[in-house]
Formats: C-alpha cells, sequence, structure tokens
C-alpha cells in the first residue's frame, strides 16, 4: 500500500510534515515515518513554551526496539503538545496527519518554510 | 529520523573479514523471508529478519497462538567421539552422565576464570551430541571445546556444522497442534527439553521440546538447509487455521525478555560468572569443570553483582546501557530493556549490588537525562498463564 502524502502539508526530508495555519505550524511525522516505524509505543514530548531551533530535537518516538529523535522542521516556540498521545501513542501510527499529531510551533521566522517541500518534492523522497 | 537504532539488538559486533570488509552472512531462507515481507536487521554478523509485520503482533500471536522462527543464525557443534560425554562435562557446568538419550540440557561454557564464554543447549542424540551455541559463536566454542579436548586428553571432537542446518522454531500453545499435523512421532511423547530424530513432512530433522520464548515450543535442526524453505512454507500453511505469524528477532527479543531469559551478547559482556547472571541452578557442582575453582571462590566471597528485574512504574523504556541509580548515585546499567507488549510497561535487566536488589526496592532507571521510576521485581515479569488471563 502506497504512504499517504497530503497536498495541503508541508515536509521535510526527514520525514517530518508541518501544517501552516497563520502564525502557527502543527508538527507530526508523515504516513511513510509511522509505517517504517511500525508499533509506536512511547513519545516523548517537550514542554509547553520551549523555544526550538530548526535542527533541534523536537521530541522522541519509540517502537518496541527503536527510538527515534524528531527534530524540529523550522524554528519557533511549543504553544501546544498533544497530550493524548502519552496514554495513546500507537494513534500516530492510526491517524499519523490528524489525531496523530505532535506538538504546535509558533512560527519564530517564515522564511524558513520556503526551504520546506512541497508534497510532490516530498513524494520523490520515499 | 529513520535511521532509527535497534538499539537492543545490534550489541555484537560485526564479523569483520580480513581484508577488513564487514562480512554479513544471511540465512538460507533469506529470499523467502524477503518474498514474503521481512525487514530486516544485522544481528551478531547475520542478516536476519526483525519483523514481518509488527513487533507487537507478532510477539502476542507466540503468546496466544503460535509463531513460526527461522534461528539459524545461532550455531551447531556436533560433539563426537568415544569420550564427548567427558568432554562436555569438562568444558560445561553439567555433568553430562546425568542427561540421558534423547534429553537436552541448558548449560554454560565458562573460561578458566569462571567467566561465561557462551550459554548454550547440548542434545544428547545416541553416542553423540550436539550443541547449539549462541549466533557468531561457533568458531569461538569450537576451537575452545577442541583445545581443551586436547590438553586434557580426551578422546573427543567438536565440529562446527553450522553452515549445514537451518533451525527453525515453532513457539506457542498451539505449536504442537501445528507440527503434529506433518509426524507420526507423537509430540506428547517429546517431553520438556527431550529431543530426537523424527520425520516431519518428509523432511528428516532434529526436534527438541525448547525454546527461547517461555511457551510451548520446538525446535527443528534440518539438514541440509535446502530441505527447508518448502517445510517452512507447510508449517505456515499447516498453523493458518490456528493464527501462525512468522516471527523476527525483534518479538524473539521481548519474548524473552518478559520471561527473564538471558541474552549472551547483552547480559555477559564483560564477562559476567554463572553466578552473576542468575544461573547457579544450572551449576552441577558434584563434577569437575573448567572455572569450577573461580567459581567456589566467588561464592564463598559472596560479595558480587547479580543480575537484576526491573519493572517500571513511571512511563518510559529502559533501554541497554541506561544507568541505574538509588538516590542519584549510579548503580549498575541496564543489560537489556524494552517495552513488554504483554504489561504495556518498561522492563530491563541490569546487574547490581545485593544491598540494592532486594525485592520492592524502588531505583531509577536514567532514561535521557530524566529518572524512571522502577521496581526490583522476581522473573518472570509475564508469568505463565498469562494468556489464559488476557
Amino acid at each position: 500500500m502506497a504512504d499517504e502524502v497530503r497536498n495541503d502539508l508541508k515536509y521535510t526530508d526527514t520525514h517530518e510534515w508541518l501544517k501552516l495555519t497563520g502564525n502557527a505550524a502543527k508538527v507530526g511525522i508523515t504516513d511513510h515515518a509511522q509505517s517504517e516505524l511500525t508499533d509506536i509505543v512511547f513519545v516523548e514530548l517537550p514542554d509547553v513554551g520551549k523555544e526550538v531551533t530548526k535542527g533541534d530535537e523536537l521530541c522522541v518516538v519509540e517502537s518496541v526496539k527503536s527510538v527515534s529523535e524528531i527534530y524540529a522542521p523550522i524554528s519557533g516556540k511549543i504553544v501546544k503538545i498533544n497530550n493524548k498521545l502519552e496514554d495513546t501513542p500507537e494513534t500516530v501510527n492510526e491517524s499519523p496527519y490528524d489525531d496523530g499529531w505532535l506538538v504546535e510551533l509558533e512560527i519564530k521566522d517564515k522564511t524558513e518554510i520556503d526551504n520546506l517541500l512541497d508534497a510532490e518534492s516530498y513524494k520523490k523522497t520515499i | 529520523m529513520l535511521d532509527k537504532c535497534f538499539v537492543e539488538i545490534l550489541n555484537y559486533s560485526n564479523c569483520i573479514h580480513p581484508q577488513g570488509k564487514i562480512m554479513v552472512k544471511r540465512s538460507p531462507l533469506y529470499d523467502l523471508q524477503k518474498k514474503i515481507g521481512a525487514r530486516f536487521t544485522e544481528f551478531a554478523g547475520f542478516e536476519m529478519p526483525i519483523l514481518y509485520t509488527s513487533i507487537k503482533d507478532e510477539h502476542l500471536a507466540v503468546r496466544k497462538l503460535v509463531g513460526l522462527f527461522d534461528v539459524s543464525h545461532m550455531s551447531n557443534v556436533w560433539i563426537t567421539g568415544e569420550d564427548a560425554e567427558k568432554l562436555i562435562s569438562l568444558v560445561t557446568v553439567e555433568d553430562a552422565s546425568r542427561i540421558e538419550d534423547k534429553k537436552s540440557q541448558y548449560t554454560a561454557i565458562l573460561r578458566d576464570d569462571g567467566t561465561v564464554i557462551d550459554d548454550t543447549i547440548f542434545m544428547h542424540l545416541g553416542d553423540k551430541y550436539m550443541m547449539i551455541p549462541n549466533a557468531g559463536m561457533d568458531e569461538t566454542v569450537t576451537k575452545w571445546i577442541n583445545k581443551k579436548a586436547k590438553e586434557n586428553n580426551i578422546c573427543a571432537t567438536a565440529k562446527n556444522v553450522s553452515e549445514d542446518y537451518v533451525i527453525l522454531a515453532i513457539q506457542g500453545p498451539k505449536s504442537r497442534d501445528t507440527l503434529q499435523k506433518f509426524t507420526k512421532t507423537d509430540l506428547k511423547t517429546v517431553g520438556f527439553f527431550g529431543c530426537q530424530y523424527a520425520n516431519i513432512a518428509g523432511v528428516n530433522c532434529i526436534i527438541s521440546h525448547t525454546g527461547y520464548t517461555g511457551e510451548l515450543g520446538f525446535e527443528l535442526q534440518i539438514t541440509p538447509p535446502e530441505k527447508a524453505e518448502d517445510l517452512f512454507y507447510k508449517i505456515l500453511d499447516a498453523g493458518k487455521e490456528f493464527g501462525i505469524k512468522p516471527i523476527g528477532l525483534g518479538a524473539r527479543d521481548t519474548l524473552r525478555l518478559e520471561k527473564g531469559f538471558i541474552l549472551a551478547g547483552n547480559e555477559f559482556k564483560g564477562g559476567r560468572t554463572p553466578l552473576e547472571a542468575l544461573m547457579s541452578w544450572t551449576i552441577n557442582w558434584d563434577h569437575e569443570f573448567i572455572g569450577k575453582d573461580a567459581l567456589l571462590k566467588q561464592k564463598e566471597h559472596g560479595d558480587y553483582e547479580r543480575l537484576t528485574s526491573l519493572e517500571c512504574i513511571d512511563k518510559g523504556i529502559p533501554r541497554h546501557g541506561c544507568e541505574i541509580q538509588k538516590d542519584g548515585k549510579k548503580i549498575g546499567k541496564v543489560t537489556s530493556g524494552t517495552l513488554s507488549p504483554c504489561l504495556n510497561k518498561g522492563i530491563a535487566m541490569g546487574y547490581a549490588h545485593p544491598d540494592f536488589r532486594e525485592k520492592d526496592s524502588i531505583l531509577d532507571v536514567i532514561v535521557r537525562d530524566k529518572p524512571i521510576k522502577a521496581k526490583v521485581v522476581k522473573p518472570p515479569f509475564v508469568p505463565k498463564d498469562w494468556a489464559q488471563q488476557h
């Protein structure tokens, strides 16, 4: 089954996605990433209010046998985290683009967005 | 982020080719596994399936139904000669004269200083014995045994035949029902740790009532390897009605850890004795064996670290190498850790001094600089009747 790539999102070549709404960006991992990682059993989320620079570790996603760092696709301040993942980390597998989002960032530098991939370019990387 | 580190599975060092190239071996069933969707990892110099669909699903299939593993990365060594029994008694902690024909035994091979070279099963098959050392240990164990035979004028030899065999493990409550379809041998007569020659679906092999999952299960030693492919498919087909799944090394590791079984590359790393690794129960003290004097001294002294089992209270997954602390002070390191698919909790093993390992003591495992509270428990983490309760 082909991995879903949504047209209304921005992507990184490290398999994170961003959904931009005004000055905010929701971040998650792509369908391809969740299917490569298989059973996600633990998500370690950052604290709300934390400032991150593009490329910093944003959170950690663990499957039974692997530990993967998720990097901040852009710089910004963490304004929301998906607390539901503490009890149901498998949501990242089940709904990577919707209920399985990880954090919401307040965008610091909009020009960083220009460097992200669109859906077509991301498809070529997977 | 997809540079996933399979933290636990990859602790073995690679096989380095004399020219400096890394030499990775494959199971004779590699192509078959690729065809049916396996994802591979390197383990102890072998490229083996880590999972087919999901470690969690595969794990639960073995606990509740049945699973089929290719464990051909494990080694096969024949011990033959008129003094074969004497040689095994010298190089392992077991007195082989106690092990009747058609019985197998789990034991350890020690250095002179009492530390473990490898843990292994040996099977008594008529006038010879087959030993199953760990993956990548075939040459080390064979050379060691032959050296000791020579030094002690024992008329027996070890022969590494690892490449001549495929090893399949069929594990889970429905393993016997699955295999029984293929053989006239009444598998109920093959008792726990029993072993014998048998014909399974027209293939002559050695069958043993053994495994590494803590469930009812059997292992098949198949030679020549070409005969295994057809049998692999046949077993999957016969097990369909019970919900059989092919199982990768990922679930093999979580299944063994839930039962508190040790993994050589993890728990013996750096030189541990069987007393430290809680293998005292395997030692037969009433015979002479290599390493015995060192063990007796250690036993008398008493003050040594012992393998300790931890069940996490806080959320978080302990991994190999995580520090274990008591009141902020380092007291040990995790040798194996995972999320337990049955308990849905972090579980771990590591070495700790007796002062800190009393049952129900609370310790911290440091995961990414944060302490995760964990309780000292007595293994197994998952009891025998777990599948009936869930």
